[in-house]
Protein backbone atom coordinates (compact mmCIF):
# COMPACT_ATOMS: atom_id res chain seq x y z
CA UNK A 1 0.00 0.00 0.00
CA UNK A 2 1.25 3.25 -0.80
CA UNK A 3 2.11 5.79 1.71
CA UNK A 4 -0.96 8.92 1.66
CA UNK A 5 -0.59 12.40 0.66
CA UNK A 6 -2.60 14.73 1.84
CA UNK A 7 -2.78 18.99 1.80
CA UNK A 8 -3.67 19.66 5.16
CA UNK A 9 -6.90 22.01 5.37
CA UNK A 10 -5.83 25.06 8.33
CA UNK A 11 -7.91 27.34 9.89
CA UNK A 12 -6.30 29.91 8.35
CA UNK A 13 -5.94 31.72 5.15
CA UNK A 14 -4.22 29.98 2.64
CA UNK A 15 -3.14 31.17 -0.61
CA UNK A 16 -5.59 30.85 -2.99
CA UNK A 17 -3.79 28.85 -5.59
CA UNK A 18 -6.64 28.31 -7.83
CA UNK A 19 -7.34 32.04 -8.93
CA UNK A 20 -3.51 32.46 -9.21
CA UNK A 21 -3.14 35.34 -6.41
CA UNK A 22 -1.22 33.77 -4.13
CA UNK A 23 1.91 31.63 -4.29
CA UNK A 24 1.50 28.12 -6.07
CA UNK A 25 2.21 26.20 -2.42
CA UNK A 26 0.15 24.33 -0.04
CA UNK A 27 1.19 25.39 3.69
CA UNK A 28 1.29 22.30 5.04
CA UNK A 29 1.62 18.89 3.50
CA UNK A 30 1.36 15.20 4.79
CA UNK A 31 3.37 12.84 3.12
CA UNK A 32 2.94 9.15 4.71
CA UNK A 33 4.53 10.08 8.60
CA UNK A 34 5.85 13.60 7.93
CA UNK A 35 4.20 16.69 7.76
CA UNK A 36 6.16 19.11 5.07
CA UNK A 37 5.73 22.83 5.92
CA UNK A 38 6.40 25.43 3.09
CA UNK A 39 8.99 28.13 3.59
CA UNK A 40 6.86 30.36 5.28
CA UNK A 41 7.56 34.05 5.57
CA UNK A 42 6.07 37.14 8.17
CA UNK A 43 2.63 37.61 7.99
CA UNK A 44 -0.74 37.69 9.76
CA UNK A 45 -1.87 34.31 9.29
CA UNK A 46 -5.64 35.29 8.99
CA UNK A 47 -5.42 38.20 7.08
CA UNK A 48 -2.15 37.40 4.68
CA UNK A 49 -1.09 40.79 5.33
CA UNK A 50 2.98 40.29 5.81
CA UNK A 51 4.74 41.09 9.01
CA UNK A 52 8.15 42.60 7.87
CA UNK A 53 10.59 44.14 10.72
CA UNK A 54 14.13 43.29 11.94
CA UNK A 55 15.30 40.11 11.30
CA UNK A 56 14.42 39.02 15.25
CA UNK A 57 10.61 40.40 14.43
CA UNK A 58 10.24 38.23 11.33
CA UNK A 59 11.69 35.30 12.77
CA UNK A 60 9.11 35.60 15.87
CA UNK A 61 5.96 36.30 13.66
CA UNK A 62 7.05 32.63 12.16
CA UNK A 63 7.85 30.91 14.46
CA UNK A 64 4.00 31.86 16.21
CA UNK A 65 2.87 30.82 12.73
CA UNK A 66 4.79 27.45 12.67
CA UNK A 67 3.61 26.52 15.82
CA UNK A 68 -0.55 27.16 15.15
CA UNK A 69 0.11 25.72 11.78
CA UNK A 70 1.60 22.25 13.43
CA UNK A 71 -0.89 22.35 16.43
CA UNK A 72 -3.88 22.51 13.87
CA UNK A 73 -2.33 19.67 12.01
CA UNK A 74 -2.40 17.49 14.84
CA UNK A 75 1.66 18.03 14.81
CA UNK A 76 3.25 20.31 17.64
CA UNK A 77 7.02 22.34 17.58
CA UNK A 78 8.27 19.56 19.57
CA UNK A 79 7.96 17.25 17.00
CA UNK A 80 10.12 18.93 14.16
CA UNK A 81 12.60 16.71 13.14
CA UNK A 82 14.11 19.32 10.28
CA UNK A 83 14.47 22.97 9.98
CA UNK A 84 15.79 25.41 6.91
CA UNK A 85 16.38 28.73 7.72
CA UNK A 86 17.47 31.05 5.09
CA UNK A 87 18.55 34.63 5.91
CA UNK A 88 19.04 37.44 4.27
CA UNK A 89 22.02 38.38 6.13
CA UNK A 90 23.85 35.81 7.75
CA UNK A 91 25.35 38.71 9.86
CA UNK A 92 21.61 38.72 11.20
CA UNK A 93 22.07 35.32 12.51
CA UNK A 94 22.77 36.31 16.37
CA UNK A 95 19.39 38.12 16.29
CA UNK A 96 17.66 34.94 14.88
CA UNK A 97 19.23 32.38 17.06
CA UNK A 98 17.96 34.35 20.08
CA UNK A 99 14.68 34.41 19.48
CA UNK A 100 14.55 30.56 17.60
CA UNK A 101 16.39 29.54 21.02
CA UNK A 102 12.76 30.54 22.83
CA UNK A 103 10.69 28.60 20.66
CA UNK A 104 12.86 24.94 20.86
CA UNK A 105 14.15 25.43 24.70
CA UNK A 106 14.62 21.64 24.52
CA UNK A 107 16.27 19.13 22.39
CA UNK A 108 15.56 21.46 19.11
CA UNK A 109 15.77 19.64 15.59
CA UNK A 110 18.13 19.60 13.10
CA UNK A 111 18.56 22.85 11.04
CA UNK A 112 20.96 24.90 8.85
CA UNK A 113 20.68 28.40 8.25
CA UNK A 114 21.84 29.78 5.00
CA UNK A 115 22.21 33.45 3.43
CA UNK A 116 20.67 33.79 0.69
CA UNK A 117 18.62 36.95 -1.96
CA UNK A 118 14.70 36.22 -1.00
CA UNK A 119 11.89 37.63 -2.47
CA UNK A 120 9.21 40.14 -1.73
CA UNK A 121 11.82 42.17 0.76
CA UNK A 122 11.36 39.18 3.33
CA UNK A 123 14.70 39.28 5.57
CA UNK A 124 13.56 35.63 6.96
CA UNK A 125 11.75 32.29 5.65
CA UNK A 126 11.30 29.39 7.85
CA UNK A 127 10.51 25.67 6.54
CA UNK A 128 10.44 22.36 8.19
CA UNK A 129 9.80 18.53 8.44
CA UNK A 130 7.72 17.32 11.25
CA UNK A 131 6.71 13.91 12.22
CA UNK A 132 2.61 13.72 11.85
CA UNK B 1 9.31 -2.92 15.47
CA UNK B 2 10.89 -1.55 12.53
CA UNK B 3 11.59 -2.91 9.32
CA UNK B 4 14.68 -2.22 7.20
CA UNK B 5 14.00 0.26 4.59
CA UNK B 6 14.98 -0.54 1.07
CA UNK B 7 17.19 1.76 -0.52
CA UNK B 8 17.24 2.03 -4.48
CA UNK B 9 18.53 4.26 -7.32
CA UNK B 10 15.77 6.57 -8.99
CA UNK B 11 17.09 7.07 -12.78
CA UNK B 12 14.97 8.31 -16.18
CA UNK B 13 13.86 6.35 -18.81
CA UNK B 14 15.49 8.77 -21.04
CA UNK B 15 19.16 8.25 -20.67
CA UNK B 16 19.83 11.59 -21.84
CA UNK B 17 18.55 13.30 -18.64
CA UNK B 18 20.77 11.31 -16.60
CA UNK B 19 22.89 14.86 -15.55
CA UNK B 20 24.69 13.10 -12.53
CA UNK B 21 25.87 10.27 -14.89
CA UNK B 22 26.59 12.13 -17.75
CA UNK B 23 28.39 15.11 -16.10
CA UNK B 24 30.36 12.31 -14.30
CA UNK B 25 28.86 14.15 -10.46
CA UNK B 26 29.24 11.99 -7.67
CA UNK B 27 25.76 11.60 -6.98
CA UNK B 28 22.37 9.84 -8.73
CA UNK B 29 19.47 11.17 -10.02
CA UNK B 30 17.47 10.48 -6.93
CA UNK B 31 17.37 7.74 -4.56
CA UNK B 32 13.69 5.88 -3.43
CA UNK B 33 13.99 5.01 0.40
CA UNK B 34 10.81 3.27 1.73
CA UNK B 35 7.82 5.35 0.62
CA UNK B 36 10.15 8.52 -0.55
CA UNK B 37 11.38 9.37 -3.05
CA UNK B 38 14.34 12.13 -3.06
CA UNK B 39 15.41 13.78 -6.78
CA UNK B 40 18.44 15.64 -6.77
CA UNK B 41 18.55 18.82 -7.78
CA UNK B 42 17.51 19.49 -11.40
CA UNK B 43 18.57 21.89 -14.03
CA UNK B 44 17.17 22.75 -18.02
CA UNK B 45 18.55 19.73 -19.90
CA UNK B 46 17.24 19.23 -23.83
CA UNK B 47 15.70 15.73 -23.39
CA UNK B 48 16.28 15.71 -26.99
CA UNK B 49 20.05 16.00 -26.65
CA UNK B 50 21.12 16.44 -23.26
CA UNK B 51 22.62 19.57 -23.38
CA UNK B 52 21.87 22.40 -21.09
CA UNK B 53 18.47 24.74 -22.33
CA UNK B 54 19.27 27.91 -21.54
CA UNK B 55 16.46 30.03 -23.08
CA UNK B 56 14.69 32.27 -20.85
CA UNK B 57 13.47 31.73 -17.61
CA UNK B 58 9.93 30.11 -18.26
CA UNK B 59 11.36 27.98 -20.64
CA UNK B 60 14.26 26.72 -18.57
CA UNK B 61 11.39 26.17 -15.55
CA UNK B 62 9.29 24.73 -17.99
CA UNK B 63 11.74 21.89 -19.32
CA UNK B 64 13.26 21.25 -15.43
CA UNK B 65 9.33 20.36 -14.26
CA UNK B 66 8.46 18.50 -17.44
CA UNK B 67 12.07 16.66 -16.82
CA UNK B 68 11.01 16.40 -13.53
CA UNK B 69 7.94 14.34 -14.56
CA UNK B 70 9.60 12.12 -16.16
CA UNK B 71 12.07 11.20 -13.82
CA UNK B 72 8.90 10.51 -11.00
CA UNK B 73 7.31 8.53 -13.71
CA UNK B 74 10.46 7.14 -14.41
CA UNK B 75 10.23 5.51 -11.17
CA UNK B 76 6.15 4.70 -10.98
CA UNK B 77 5.34 8.31 -9.48
CA UNK B 78 4.04 11.44 -10.71
CA UNK B 79 4.02 15.39 -9.71
CA UNK B 80 0.45 14.70 -7.97
CA UNK B 81 2.96 12.64 -5.37
CA UNK B 82 5.29 15.49 -4.77
CA UNK B 83 4.73 16.63 -1.14
CA UNK B 84 8.14 19.30 -1.18
CA UNK B 85 9.28 21.21 -3.83
CA UNK B 86 12.68 23.71 -3.50
CA UNK B 87 13.29 26.28 -5.97
CA UNK B 88 16.40 27.71 -6.50
CA UNK B 89 16.63 30.98 -9.33
CA UNK B 90 19.75 32.38 -10.67
CA UNK B 91 18.00 35.76 -10.03
CA UNK B 92 15.48 36.63 -7.68
CA UNK B 93 13.44 39.19 -10.24
CA UNK B 94 12.38 35.93 -12.10
CA UNK B 95 9.98 34.55 -9.23
CA UNK B 96 6.72 35.87 -10.69
CA UNK B 97 7.93 34.04 -14.12
CA UNK B 98 8.96 31.15 -12.68
CA UNK B 99 5.11 31.19 -10.60
CA UNK B 100 3.41 31.54 -13.22
CA UNK B 101 4.78 28.74 -14.97
CA UNK B 102 5.10 26.56 -11.87
CA UNK B 103 1.25 26.75 -11.62
CA UNK B 104 0.97 24.87 -14.79
CA UNK B 105 2.47 22.13 -13.89
CA UNK B 106 0.83 21.76 -10.12
CA UNK B 107 -2.79 23.02 -10.70
CA UNK B 108 -4.49 22.08 -7.90
CA UNK B 109 -3.23 20.79 -4.13
CA UNK B 110 0.14 21.78 -4.36
CA UNK B 111 3.37 20.31 -2.77
CA UNK B 112 4.73 22.23 0.06
CA UNK B 113 7.29 24.77 -1.22
CA UNK B 114 10.56 27.13 -0.67
CA UNK B 115 11.60 29.19 -3.14
CA UNK B 116 15.10 31.76 -3.28
CA UNK B 117 18.30 32.81 -5.02
CA UNK B 118 21.43 31.75 -4.88
CA UNK B 119 24.26 31.45 -7.29
CA UNK B 120 24.35 28.37 -9.47
CA UNK B 121 26.57 26.59 -11.49
CA UNK B 122 26.76 26.51 -15.65
CA UNK B 123 24.65 29.94 -16.07
CA UNK B 124 21.38 27.63 -15.25
CA UNK B 125 18.80 30.19 -14.38
CA UNK B 126 16.99 27.64 -11.92
CA UNK B 127 17.52 24.06 -10.36
CA UNK B 128 14.83 22.26 -8.82
CA UNK B 129 14.44 19.69 -6.58
CA UNK B 130 11.68 17.30 -4.77
CA UNK B 131 10.64 14.41 -1.93
CA UNK B 132 7.66 12.82 -3.56
CA UNK B 133 5.79 9.70 -2.05
CA UNK B 134 6.49 6.40 -3.79
CA UNK B 135 3.71 4.98 -5.97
Amino acid sequence: MSAKREVIPLPVRAPDTASGSGPPASMVVRGGDFLFVSGLTAADLQSGERMLGTTANETRQILINLKQLLDAAGSSLDKVVKVNVLLRSMLEEPNMNEVYARFFPDQPPARTVCGARLPDGVKVIVECTALA
Amino acid sequence: MTEKLQRSVIEPENPLLNASRNSNLPHVPGIRIGDYIFLSGMVPVDPQTGERSHGPIAEQVRVTLSNMRHMLESAGSSLERVVRVHVVLADISHMAEMDRVYREFFPVDPPARTAWSMQLRFGNGCEIECVALAG
